[in-house]
């Protein structure tokens, strides 16, 4: 092979490939689509019997405090409670088209989690595995990442004055990694949380969608909403999604809304909504010296040229009249003799200095003034 | 040509002679069905359309005018237009400009069917009956088995009388099956209906204690017989359910599903294990089978105690000192 | 040129002048009636915990402390950059009497900012963790960072005025004096990038919670209109500050800051003037382009249309009117006005608007606790410029440092 020829085939096969490759590449490496191979649990409401077992379950496997009320006591599903730092989990009751139904709430362990952006501190981490888990030991407290989340799913310790932390489901991570199932998910007696690969889980929902028509609204929240979710939930249907394909979150966005979940998060890891302003941060640092470096090369300059200007003209000024006033008293001198031209030297003189004092002043004035 | 043509008639004279002869001995058929109010025929074979050369592939069928107008209120329910015309008549086999464009095919099966705001939303065979299986007495194991649409399944009304010859559903496909013919047939498939007799409950287990998963809770007694028998009495006396569950153990596959129906069916344990499998998560576990079986077709069957959530009506706590 | 001679000066022998801290004068004594609460209530905060002095929740992890105390402070402290970058950069010297009492306040206001992140952080001590374990995507991070570095760029400004005073006893401070007014224009560009960072960055600390805060408030271009605003802020803050220096500290003026103050605050009026207007101009295409009109007929339609006419508009009008007609007073009040607006729109931002669509019952209102830390803050800044201004020459120039810095 001659060096043509090694050259034309670079220009075919290997430029080519090489520029469209790393370009391609990055392209996709731009959304981070979550980690392969993570796990999820999807959450079916339409088999949900709000018994409260995973709540008790996750109380026990976390040793939270026990709660007020016991768990076997249901009236509490009717008060719309949130997750807080003693309570993980919590099941409340909602309403679709008369009928009541379940949904458990917890954290939905984000593919790119808007608490693990928000944290200045790196207190949270996405784990391979799914979870997204906390460390307080490097946790300021300042509470951001409860202001980030999304879904209202972190706690603080407001009762406790010296550690204070935030807390939240940490996908029962130490029975993950000790091979057991979620303790909310192993205590589920009605299947209403399946555990499993992320990706399997969205096919599940997707065949369970299509093999009970009529059965659920089309639309797996936390597939793509905020970015993804681990965990996602399979809504029933109500009279308007009822036999619908693909509604979208548009058209699932009332059946949602009547579970308590917000469609309105977007696509996009919550994240994203600051990494523009973050981007310019760079921008401001480069480009804010340089300009206020020129403003004030400017504003010196013309100081400097105002200046010598000024004192060219004063010299000229002084210069006029040093010759008048000698030309006046050489007159006086012939005139009157030299003892007269002496008075009027003096008195000129006072006369001239009494004036540069008042042009002084007044010229301080006039250009606070005008300004 | 003329020459040819003549014993080609007389051969065509001869066969329709010999036609003649069973279609003789059939037209006892028609007359031994009950007569309708309407004044409809009782029998009446409809022929599945599409394509010629693959006619052979779906057979017609007959369908039963008297125990459908026994059923229903209103002739509009099915002649939706409100003349007791033929379904084919607007709903061609193509689709045509009165029929809306929704096909003879369509007009059977169609499920889906968006209500109409004008006058009554027109049914399908297929939409209807699945209707009936919301009545409370089929909802309960609807709502938790629902049949495959297999052949099993079409085949239920598209089967015709075993009298009928290959030649003649050939003639059936083609629209050249003579009326007189078309309508002995229809009433003998009628007259032949024969109908499975289910499973007699004193033959299944009684009680069944299950206790394979009990920890905090004792095992839970399960009266088999009793909920068999139950179900049976409820639809002894369709003939839906009757036709539709072509099996003697078809009852038995609504809970024991996903195994050919038998009077002896496997364990819910001998497929869903107790631990869930990572790989396979769409299969419950056991204990979610078991309830996700008995909550399902209790509420279908609008059951309304005991509670979902309240334990103790199925399985005794375990005391503290029991364990 | 600058007349001093009945100025209390301290001198050599005479370093304190404290006797205006012991006069039974009635803000004297409400002065140490909020610092004796203040402490107890810090006592509490921090023996007791955050729950037990404030309504903070989960739902409201941000309450006054921060709302008031963090981005108010910050905004209102903006008066630093803004003169430092007008006198210095633009070269506008008629305004160099404003820098001290400017770049005073701003010390003190990021200063205190700091100490009352402490009463709201569950870990005040951690605070530096942000810079062990630096979560470099967090717009808290950058707010951070530029925070604590622009109060060591003010520290630095500001260090100019004690080393006055103390050059008596420490001569050698002289040297830092002579580096840091060597360095001024360094420091003040430096002051007006970190300044141009964090100022639009608490804006953008909502960015993240776009289902949170109502669509009237919630902007892409949140960080803009913190920016914008807090240009205007800084302008009216010299002015009302002049306004209450007038009042209360005139005996430690010389004759050029009194002289040159009318011409301050006409001056930044007018400017105040040009930014309010921009930012209502800003907001209102803003409003238009997010298609938000729905909005304006609710309950929060009528809160931000109190807050564009009543706390933008209108003041941008009196200072117009007042900057050109002249009248010092007119500005005055355009001054009380935008600074309420001020904290009227980060009040909205951060907890009235916010989780607008939580039921009442879970809405969050400040306990008298966090109120009076608030208040506690507020004297502890009046007190301590209080004793800057009586021993150091913010409003009148050093007689042994005259012509520098």
């Amino acid at each position: 092979m001659n060096r043509r020829k090694f050259l034309a085939l670079l220009g075919t096969a290997g430029v080519g490939g090489a520029l469209a490759t790393p370009g391609m590449a990055a392209a996709k490496a731009h959304v981070f689509p979550g980690y392969e191979d993570s796990y999820g649990v999807l959450h079916d409401v339409t088999r949900c019997i709000g018994c409260r077992q995973c709540e008790e379950a996750c109380n026990a496997v976390n040793s939270l405090p026990q709660p007020k009320t016991a768990f076997d006591d249901l009236d509490v599903l009717g008060v719309r409670r949130r997750t807080s730092a003693y309570e993980w989990t919590v099941v409340n009751q909602y309403t679709i088209d008369d009928k009541p139904y379940f949904r458990k709430l917890q954290c939905f362990h984000c593919n790119e989690p808007a608490c693990a952006s928000a944290c200045f501190a790196k207190c949270f981490t996405k784990n391979p595995d799914g979870s997204v888990t906390y460390n307080g030991d490097q946790c300021v407290g300042c509470r951001y990442c409860m202001i980030a989340c999304p879904f209202y799913i972190p706690g603080f310790q407001y009762d406790e004055p010296f550690d204070p932390l935030v807390q939240k489901c940490t996908f029962c991570k130490p029975r993950l990694d000790k091979g057991q199932l979620p303790g909310c998910v192993e205590a589920c007696p009605m299947d209403a949380l399946t555990f499993g690969r992320r990706s399997d889980l969205i096919r599940l929902a997707r065949r369970r969608i299509e093999e009970n028509p009529g059965r659920y609204t089309d639309y797996i929240y936390g597939e793509w909403d905020a970015g993804g979710t681990a965990w996602m939930v399979l809504a029933p249907a109500s009279k308007e999604t009822a036999g619908k394909s693909d509604v979208g979150a548009a058209g699932a966005t009332d059946v949602m809304h009547a579970i308590g979940l917000d469609t309105h998060l977007g696509t996009q890891p919550m994240g994203e909504l600051t990494y523009g302003a973050l981007g310019t941060v760079p921008l401001i640092v480069a480009f804010w010296p340089i300009l206020f470096g020129g403003l004030y090369g400017i504003s010196k300059s013309r100081e400097a040229r105002n200046e010598m200007r000024n004192k060219i003209m004063r010299a000229a000024v002084r210069q006029d009249m040093a010759a008048a006033m000698d030309d006046a008293v050489r007159r006086i001198e012939q005139q009157q003799g030299p003892e007269a031209a002496e008075v009027a030297r003096q008195a000129l003189e006072d006369a001239v200095e009494e004036r540069r004092q008042a042009a002084l002043d007044a010229s301080r004035f006039a250009r606070k003034e005008d300004h | 040509m003329r020459h040819t043509l003549f014993p080609l008639t007389g051969l065509l004279l001869l066969l329709s002679l010999a036609c003649l002869l069973p279609a003789g001995a059939q037209a006892a058929a028609v007359d031994e069905l009950e007569a309708t109010d309407s004044g409809a025929p009782t029998a009446i074979m409809m022929l599945p359309g599409g394509d010629k050369k693959a006619a052979g592939s779906m057979k017609p069928v007959v369908f039963n005018h008297l125990i459908h107008e026994r059923k229903i209120e209103d002739c509009t329910v099915c002649h939706h237009t409100g003349d007791p015309q033929k379904c084919s008549d607007c709903h061609t086999l193509k689709g045509s400009e009165e029929g809306k464009y929704i096909t003879l095919e369509r007009a059977m099966h169609a499920t889906n069917i968006a209500p109409r705001t004008d006058g009554p939303t027109p049914q399908s065979c297929v939409s209807c009956h699945e209707q009936q299986l919301k009545r409370r007495e089929c909802a309960g194991c609807h709502s938790i088995a629902k049949p495959a649409r297999d052949d099993r399944w079409c085949g239920v009304c598209h089967s015709v009388t075993s009298s009928m010859s290959a030649q003649q559903l050939q003639q059936a496909a083609s629209g050249t099956l003579p009326d007189d013919e078309r309508d002995e047939l229809a009433a003998r498939t009628v007259l032949e209906k024969r109908y499975a007799t289910p499973l007699r409950p004193e033959l299944l287990p009684s009680r069944i204690r299950l206790d394979s998963l009990s920890d905090k809770f004792g095992p839970n007694y399960f009266n088999h017989r009793r909920h068999v028998a139950s179900l049976m009495r409820r639809i002894q006396d369709d003939k839906l359910a009757a036709a539709f569950h072509k099996d003697p153990a078809s009852l038995c596959t609504a809970c024991h599903h996903n195994s050919p129906a038998s009077a002896t069916p496997p364990s819910c344990a001998s497929c869903h294990a107790a631990r869930i499998d990572p790989a396979n998560p769409g299969t419950p576990t056991l204990k979610a089978a078991y309830h996700l079986q008995c909550m399902g077709c209790h509420d279908g069957m609008k059951v309304a105690r005991p509670l979902k959530t309240s334990c103790a009506s199925c399985h005794k706590p375990r005391t503290e000192e029991g364990q | 040129m600058a007349e001093h001679y009945d100025i209390p000066m301290p001198t050599r022998d005479q370093m304190l002048n404290l006797t205006p801290f012991f006069r039974l004068t009635p803000g004297n004594i409400i002065t140490y009636i909020i610092l004796a609460v203040g402490l107890v209530v810090t006592v509490m905060r921090f023996t007791l915990g955050i729950g037990a002095v404030s309504n903070l929740d989960d739902n409201y992890p941000w309450g006054i402390w921060i709302g008031f105390d963090l981005l108010c402070g910050v905004a209102l402290a903006a008066g630093g950059y803004f003169t430092t970058v007008a006198c210095y950069v633009l070269g506008l010297k008629r305004f160099h009497s404003a820098v001290r009492p400017a770049v005073t306040t701003a010390f003190l206001g990021y200063f205190f900012v700091v100490v009352a992140l402490h009463y709201d952080l569950g870990h005040p001590l951690r605070l530096p963790y942000a810079f062990f374990y630096p979560g470099t995507t967090s717009v808290l991070f950058e707010v951070g960072l530029c925070v604590a570095t622009y109060v060591t760029v003010l520290f630095c400004e500001f260090s100019v005025m004690p080393i006055e005073w103390l050059a008596h006893r420490f001569p050698v401070l002289r040297i830092f004096h002579k580096l840091i007014t060597k360095t001024v224009i360094l420091l003040t560009i430096f002051g007006v990038t970190l300044s141009t960072l964090h100022q639009s960055s608490l804006g953008s600390l909502f960015l993240i919670a776009p289902g949170k805060l109502h669509p009237l408030w919630y902007s892409p271009f949140m960080p803009m209109f913190f920016f914008v605003s807090s240009m205007a802020a800084g302008a009216s803050m010299v002015i009302f500050e002049g306004m209450l220096t007038h009042k209360g500290l005139q005996f430690y003026m010389d004759t050029n800051h009194a002289k040159d103050s009318k011409l301050v605050t006409l001056s930044f009026s007018r400017a105040a003037s040009f930014i309010l207007m921009g930012y209502f101009m800003l907001k209102l295409i803003d409003m238009i382009v997010q298609n938000n009109f729905a909005y304006l007929f609710s309950g929060y339609g009528v809160l931000w249309l109190v807050e564009m006419f009543g706390f933008v508009l209108l003041p941008a009008l009196i200072y117009a009117k007042g900057a050109r007609d002249g009248n010092e007073h007119i500005c005055q009040i355009g001054s009380i006005i935008t600074v309420l607006g001020i904290i009227f729109n980060r009040f909205n931002v951060s907890i009235i608007a916010f989780n607008w669509h939580l039921p009442a019952a879970e809405r969050y209102f400040p306990s008298w606790h966090e109120i009076t830390v608030s208040i506690f803050i507020v004297t502890l800044i009046i007190t301590v410029y209080r004793f800057i201004v009586y021993h150091m020459p913010v409003l009148y120039e050093h007689p042994n440092f005259r012509h520098h810095g």
